[in-house]
């Protein structure tokens, strides 16, 4: 296709979205690529999954997967930035530095962390921000992720601010930097660094040493990684090692440039009109997927298919999954679980119907949250540069045979 | 016989305390991404698959030759990656966009 007549083809299919009276050309949006095959070779502590890259590891959940509330640990997506990752850490010696505009700085090592704090437990979603790039034509710059960068479990450690309570925060103190043991090949390149602003310090906000009721994973973070639930995992430092406080925040690749949105009503863009306004990604949107059937099963006319399904938003609370098999005009409620791992996890639903005719049958699923948001259709999603934040209304294709 | 198999009781329970209080570690694998044939593949392999695979790479999809263009340029300003001449940056970036582009200039 010629360029001018994608535009073209574009701006029929959604339209011009007139922003802060700047109009707007829409890019294109389709459903993300959902046909990646598992690798044949699996990483340390996981099952194969889909991959894209050893070196460093970045590796998809399959769309199977998404069926239940929690997600097993071999099954969890991983992905790092920084190439060189410790494949060894002693337990016994593992300290995290506690250092900036504190009273005193310490060193707390991971016994000290599950003894001398409040132990505390949170079911959160961990969720990429390019989780489903695929679906953003033109192709946005970052990873090409398929529908599964994201998964949910039980989390258990300390609060973040009583571990800061411990060191004593400083009057002057503002902005928290959070470093991990993963290293680029060249000292030169500054490390994966985040920040968080201290007003934005929660009691929800935990190091985490336990997932699922396990070490976590080397290559989700073991022994320690950060926990803040409700946002994308941008600032989920894994292996974290190093908590800097500052009063002024450091200038920061990825955090200055990358993991933002145009900073407007639709927080959209056009690859022509890059909006220069940036943002955080933050909170994530509310957000469902199928995780049974996939498309392509094969399922018997007149016999019960039950759908299932994971929904799920920042922590306002899911209000209801819909179903609809007939292209979205119909739209029947499926059933939630009972929400018992908290406002932060998923919420596994079902959906039992029996398909009545042969051939081809879409199903599609669409979650609303409390505050009122729903999923829009694929289509209607608005593209930004970096393909962040995608939560198109998701469809499987069955085939139904007599 | 009957100590042999004592022994071996004990390694054996040995292990799982081990296995138990401790990690191992692990082993990463490698995983191949082969790179397409093509005029300054061997150039482009020395510079970028030095710091990451190439999968890191071509998962960004198929781009315009702006796209890869900054990227390098990122690579270089951002990572710091030692790509030192204008040529050697053109040698790369054009690479890129012959095998890994989607024919646009921008």
């Amino acid at each position: 296709m010629e360029r001018r007549d994608f535009f073209k083809k574009a701006i029929t299919v959604a339209g011009t979205a007139a922003v802060g009276g700047i109009t707007l050309e829409a890019g294109e949006t389709v459903h993300p690529i959902d046909n990646r095959k598992v690798s044949n070779i699996a990483f340390p502590q996981k099952r194969p999954l889909i991959t894209y890259s050893d070196r460093p590891p970045l590796l998809e959940s399959p769309r199977d997967v998404f069926t239940s509330a929690l997600t097993p640990n071999d099954l969890f997506f991983v992905r790092w930035h920084m190439p060189i990752i410790p494949t060894y850490i002693n337990p016994g010696k593992f300290t995290i530095s506690i250092n900036g505009l504190l009273d005193r700085e310490i060193k707390v090592s991971l016994k000290e962390l599950k003894t001398q704090f409040e132990q505390v437990e949170l079911t959160a979603v961990l969720q990429c921000g390019g989780n489903n790039r695929t679906a953003f034509k033109p192709t946005a710059s970052g990873i090409q992720w398929g529908v599964g960068a994201m998964g949910c479990a039980k989390w258990k450690g300390v609060r973040l601010r009583d571990v800061l309570k411990k060191a004593g925060l400083k009057k002057e103190a503002a902005w928290i930097g959070f470093n991990g043991e993963d290293k680029a090949v060249y000292n030169e390149t500054a490390n994966f660094v985040r920040e968080l602003k201290l007003e934005h310090l929660n009691d929800n906000i935990i190091l985490a040493y336990e997932m699922n009721g396990e070490d976590l994973p080397y290559l989700n973070g073991y022994p320690l990684r950060l926990i803040i639930p409700g946002t994308y995992s941008d600032s989920w430092i894994k292996m974290i090692s190093n908590i800097t406080v500052t009063k002024e925040r450091q200038k920061l690749h990825f955090m200055d440039h990358a993991y933002r949105i145009p900073d407007n009503e639709c927080e959209c863009e056009t690859p022509e009109n890059l909006v220069q306004k940036t943002k955080p990604i933050e909170e994530m949107n509310v957000n469902s997927i199928i995780g049974y059937p996939v498309t392509g099963t094969k399922v018997r006319s007149a016999a019960e298919l039950i759908v299932r399904g994971v929904a799920f938003d920042s922590g306002h609370g899911i209000k209801k999954v819909q179903i609809s098999i007939d292209g979205g005009n119909m739209w029947e409620e499926a059933l939630l679980d009972d929400g018992s791992e908290g406002k932060y996890a998923y919420r596994a639903f079902t959906y039992a119907f029996k398909p009545k005719n042969s051939g081809k049958l879409t199903i599609m699923c669409k979650a609303s949250n409390e505050k009122g948001e729903a999923q829009p259709f694929a289509k209607d999603i608005k593209w930004n540069h970096g393909g962040y934040k995608y939560n198109g209304i998701d469809e499987v294709t069955v085939e139904v045979v007599l | 016989m009957t100590s042999m198999k004592k022994l071996l009781l004990i390694l054996l329970l040995m292990g799982t305390t081990l296995f138990a209080e401790s990690n191992t570690g692990i082993t990463m694998p490698y995983i191949d991404f082969p790179m397409k044939e093509g005029k300054g593949m061997y150039s482009t392999k020395g510079k970028c698959n030095m710091c990451h695979s190439w999968g890191y790479t071509i998962n960004q999809g198929l781009q315009s030759k702006k796209f890869w263009r900054e990227k390098v340029t990122k690579m270089i300003v951002v990572f710091k990656a030692p790509i030192r001449t204008q040529k050697d940056i053109d040698t790369v970036v054009d690479y890129l966009f012959e095998n890994y582009g989607n024919g646009e200039m921008e």
